[in-house]
């Protein structure tokens, strides 16, 4: 058997050092560490499509692998990876930011070394999330993640950066330290044998309902955090409108996944009773953050503001296909999860490129782009229909299974979403009208179309949007390699 | 009975042997920095040197210093009336070298041309051996006094330089709290003595020697008493609010050198006296007792009485400790008052490990004590070399320093990021397996693990700050001093010149940052000793 998630994780690490060290050439050390690390997904991908090798089996994590790491008589922490289909999926979006956010900022001028080398630590530690499987590892990387996004926030920002950057850091480190409060209490108070996520997820279900259920909601607002569920929030538009648009790309394409990510596995499948008891409540702040998302969006002037809160919009989606505890809605909730990562990282890199081309990211200053810049505006215009759903475009395989799977589950209540869907397709349509095709304003003598770098970064993600629209099912047949495929 | 043979004293030797040759070097008109320096890093390695080899045996036979059938033995006033080998108390001898090996390798660097450097190295070398005597207690009044060869040595210590009025007034603060302190802890152990009969730890507050028939009368009173003024006297070593106002003054007042090895390293002693001094009552409740002559409502009660309350009133302390220093963390402007509190908080997490008094606790505080060296002596060493260029202890003249010294600067944010409990820094692991011990002993243990991380979360603020400060914030033009063949101009600040920390600094706070990283990563060899530690000494006691 071959480890490959350790050698990964090996690979990143030196990768990430090197890059620090590099100087000025830091950016083809980071490139070729993308290119190593995009090389190892695929062979995670090629394991696990070989069911010759006895891995693809739908209950199990593949490749799991686990060395003794704190071992005293009450406390037993391993080293323990492993990765089912969603971690799998996420990985490969892992992989695919941090390469297009790697290609989008090749012409870093500020610290480059630095710049590179925290972008690689941010995609080092999503990975190390998604591939833990032990509460203590699980937890370090998660809070790998959290420093240099602080650092990436703070010194590459824009004007407010620094209050974005703390606000950030706080709201999210408070998040944090509630989910492993929570996890420890499951650990120690179901007398779990270890903190591995099997020994954890097993010995849970002997704890009493209430106290399932309080641990249940706990840790739903210790990822809820980082989603955002309405009414904690706050931290996103401010932490992405002061981000560089690479910290913007990651802090929306992985950063808001690793909620996702860790509702599924370290709530939902290890306390499933305690969510299911709780599930209204989740509904309710669904649609919260699915109709506030879509109506804050629908009043910014900003860009790049526009394209957070139509994030907490989709994080909301995603929410209500994970509260629907069903296979088809945890279906949806990845994909959708994936789809969002691809479009949201499209779009900020749009809103970044508009406003450096054009000086500006206010729509309503802003506006008629598509003749000084008609790669820009194609590429704006196929990640906004692709955020709004339209068919043959990634989010729509996403969407759709999501509202089936809601109707499936709760009838009527999906013409919530439903409705939201019509708002998000309204703001869109509005702000692609203005920006793009409204009577030229503002633009700046000597404005010009993408430079190559910016191009090719954003032309990656519009063929993926193409390419997982039309063929959804390469993703789909290895979400459904997962534990909780088999829910009803 | 047996004799303790003298090569137990071995480490202690050599701390008191190379303070005496540098007082006496001193006298003899041969005064070099280098020398004493050299001399206090030599002897107070070698000492630590032989606790390491001590704790690399224990407690298998045939240790390094101390002979087989002496460590971990179950202790009274037969066989130890004054001192005693415990695991336990060799791991705090180490932390305590610890501390001081960092402090006196970092003063190599200090100005050669400066004066007092005997006094500075000399009283150095006897604090530490105060402390490490102190870790060998097996009688009350014996552990105070080796509290007060401490004491004395740092009071002068904090004043030793005589220059800044400011300097003056901490050593003189320090020093009638210290008096104080003693006066109160002593007293303390007198109305002990008058209940017990008895300054032994190991029986002191058991009950079982009670020269008093009666317990509910004035009798418990008096005992009760004792331990209260034992617990407000080593408070304020402790620096547990609200015995904690003096600590900020004097951390602020003393050269940078010493506030490290105060933080770091004295202030440990304090927390060591707390541990034996009163796991024994709270232990004795938890043990099942079986009475002499039939449980009467007389002997239950006496061996019950101190325990829970005892407990209860150090969860109080951690909860009120650790939040206390948090909140006016917070609203400091200066770097060293905010490391005097942060410092404050972190008694307050490591008080969490008495009150639960379990094993594991107490396995997870030491871990936080240790951790404690390092990421706090560490951090006021590299606030000291950052005074070298000329940048004084406000907050806001750190501007841009993470950019202009960027290996100070990587130290000093490892620093705080494991104060503040980031993964990866062995202030994580210590944080994390103090609060999952805490959750693991259940019960109201639990909201002690809540407190603890949400002042962990609340702590974040303010070292994120200083984090701010040091790399996304440019120093204004002819605010800082720029040192000369600094860069002047570019898009980014200038960059100091990379000598003149010295090397003994450099090496010190290399030293700390690597252990920061290295145990944080791999706790797993100090924690199975710590464990194992703190199991024998639950069951010593």
């Amino acid at each position: 058997m071959i480890p490959i998630l350790s050698i990964t994780l090996a690979t990143l690490f030196v990768g990430t050092l090197a890059t620090f060290a590099a100087g000025p050439r830091a950016r083809y050390v980071a490139a070729a560490v993308s290119a190593i690390f995009l090389a190892e997904i695929a062979g995670m991908f090629a394991l696990f499509s070989a069911p010759a090798l006895g891995l693809a089996l739908p209950t199990q994590f593949a490749e799991p692998e686990s060395y003794p790491w704190i071992q005293v008589a009450w406390l037993h922490v391993n080293y323990t990876v492993g990765i089912d289909g969603i971690s799998l999926v996420l990985i490969l979006l892992t992989g695919i930011l941090q390469a297009v956010t790697v290609a989008y900022s090749w012409t870093e001028q500020r610290q480059p070394a630095a710049w590179f080398g925290l972008v690689l630590l941010t995609c080092l530690g999503c990975f190390g999330v998604f591939a833990a499987l032990d509460v203590l590892l699980f937890f370090v990387f998660w809070e790998v993640v959290l420093v240099p996004m602080f650092f990436l926030i703070g010194y590459w920002g824009g004007p407010r950066r620094r209050y974005a950057a703390l606000k950030f850091f706080i709201y999210t480190h408070v998040a944090s330290v509630t989910m492993l409060v929570a996890l420890l209490v499951t650990a120690f108070y179901s007398h779990s044998a270890s903190l591995d996520f099997a020994s954890m997820a097993a010995s849970a279900q002997t704890l009493a309902l209430p106290t399932q259920i309080i641990l249940f909601l706990s840790l739903f607002f210790g990822f809820g955090v980082k989603f955002p569920i309405v009414p904690f929030h706050t931290w996103l538009p401010d932490a992405h409108v002061e981000a560089p648009t690479g910290g913007s790309v990651l802090l929306a394409g992985l950063l808001l996944k690793l909620g996702g990510y860790g509702l599924i596995r370290w709530a939902l499948e290890i306390l499933p009773t305690g969510l299911q008891h709780v599930a209204p409540i989740l509904y309710a702040v669904a649609f919260a953050s699915i109709v506030w998302g879509a109506g804050v969006s629908l009043a910014q002037r900003d860009l790049k503001r526009l394209v957070a809160y139509s994030s907490i919009n989709h994080m909301g989606i995603v929410l209500l296909a994970i509260a629907l505890y069903s296979s088809l809605g945890l279906l949806a909730a990845v994909l959708l999860m994936f789809a969002h990562g691809i479009v949201s990282a499209l779009l900020f890199m749009v809103s970044g490129s508009v406003h450096h081309t054009f000086g500006s990211r206010d729509i309503a200053t802003v506006s008629g782009i598509t003749p000084t810049a008609p790669v820009l505006s194609t590429m704006t215009m196929t990640g906004a229909l692709a955020s709004l759903g339209l068919p043959a475009l990634i989010s729509f395989p996403a969407e759709f299974t999501a509202l089936l799977a809601t109707w499936d589950k709760i009838g009527f209540w999906v013409l919530i979403p439903l409705g939201a869907l019509v708002i998000t397709a309204a703001f869109y349509i509005w702000m692609m009208q203005r920006l793009l095709f409204g009577t030229p304003k503002s633009i700046p003598v000597g404005a010009h179309d993408l430079p190559y770098p910016e191009a090719f970064a954003m032309g990656v993600l519009v063929v993926l949007s193409v390419l997982y629209g039309i063929l959804p099912n390469l993703l789909i047949h290895f979400i459904q390699l997962s534990p909780v495929a088999g829910l009803p | 009975m047996t004799a303790l043979p003298w090569t137990l004293f071995a480490p202690e030797l050599f701390l008191l042997g190379a303070a005496l040759l540098v007082f006496l070097l001193d006298s003899l008109g041969i005064r070099r920095l280098e020398l004493f320096g050299g001399l206090a890093t030599v002897g107070i390695s070698i000492a630590l040197l032989g606790v390491l080899a001590d704790l690399r045996f224990a407690p298998l036979a045939g240790l390094a210093t101390v002979p087989a059938g002496n460590v971990d033995v179950p202790w009274s006033p037969l066989n130890a009336s004054l001192v005693v080998v415990t695991s336990f108390g060799l791991i705090f001898q180490a932390i305590f070298l610890t501390s001081a090996l960092l402090v006196a390798l970092a003063s190599l660097s200090r100005r050669s041309d400066e004066k007092g450097a005997a006094i500075f190295f000399g009283l150095l070398l006897f604090a530490t051996l105060g402390m490490t005597l102190a870790a060998l207690a097996a009688d009350l009044i014996y552990l105070l006094l080796a509290i007060e060869v401490t004491g004395i040595s740092t009071y002068l210590l904090v004043g030793y330089t005589r220059r800044d009025a400011r300097g003056l007034e901490a050593a003189m603060k320090f020093y009638i709290i210290g008096a104080l302190s003693a006066a109160l802890s002593f007293f303390g152990a007198s109305l002990l003595y008058a209940y017990y009969g008895t300054t032994n730890l190991a029986t002191l507050g058991t009950g079982f020697v009670s020269m008093f028939p009666s317990p509910l009368g004035g009798a418990t009173g008096i005992a009760f008493l004792g331990y209260g003024f034992l617990l407000v006297g080593i408070g304020f070593k402790v620096t547990a609010v609200p015995f904690h106002a003096w600590a900020v003054d004097v951390y602020d007042g003393a050269p940078s050198d010493v506030s490290a090895f105060l933080a770091g390293g004295s202030k440990k002693v304090g927390l060591f006296a707390y541990f034996v001094v009163f796991l024994v009552p709270i232990l004795a409740s938890q043990t099942t007792f079986v009475c002499p002559g039939g449980p009467t409502p007389t002997c239950h009660y006496l061996h019950s009485t101190f325990g829970i309350p005892l407990q209860v009133l150090f969860g109080l302390l951690a909860v009120v400790t650790m939040t206390a220093g948090n909140v006016l963390a917070l609203m400091q402007t200066e770097m060293k008052r905010m490391l005097a509190y942060s410092s404050i908080s972190q008694a307050g997490y490591m008080l969490i490990g008495l009150a639960v008094a379990t094993s594991p606790a107490i396995a997870g505080a030491t871990l936080q004590i240790f951790a404690h060296v390092f990421m706090k002596t560490g951090a006021f060493l590299v606030v000291a070399a950052v005074a070298g260029f000329g940048i004084g202890s406000r907050i806001e003249e750190w501007k841009g320093v993470g950019l202009r010294h960027r290996w100070l600067g990587a130290s000093f944010a490892a620093m705080l990021l494991s104060l503040a409990g980031i993964p990866l820094t062995v202030g994580f692991v210590s944080k994390f397996v103090l609060f999952s011990a805490a959750v693991q002993a259940q019960g109201w243990f639990v909201w002690l693990a809540v407190a603890g991380l949400l002042n962990s979360a609340l702590s974040v603020f303010y070292y994120a700050r200083v984090l701010r400060v040091m790399y996304m914030e440019r120093p204004e033009v002819g605010s800082a001093p720029v040192p000369a063949g600094a860069v002047v101009g570019g898009s980014d600040p200038p960059a100091l010149t990379l000598g003149g920390i010295g090397v003994g600094r450099a090496t010190a706070i290399g030293l700390a940052t690597a252990a920061v990283f290295a145990f944080g990563v791999y706790p797993q060899p100090v924690l199975a000793g710590l464990q194992m530690a703190a199991d024998h000494l639950v069951q010593l006691l």
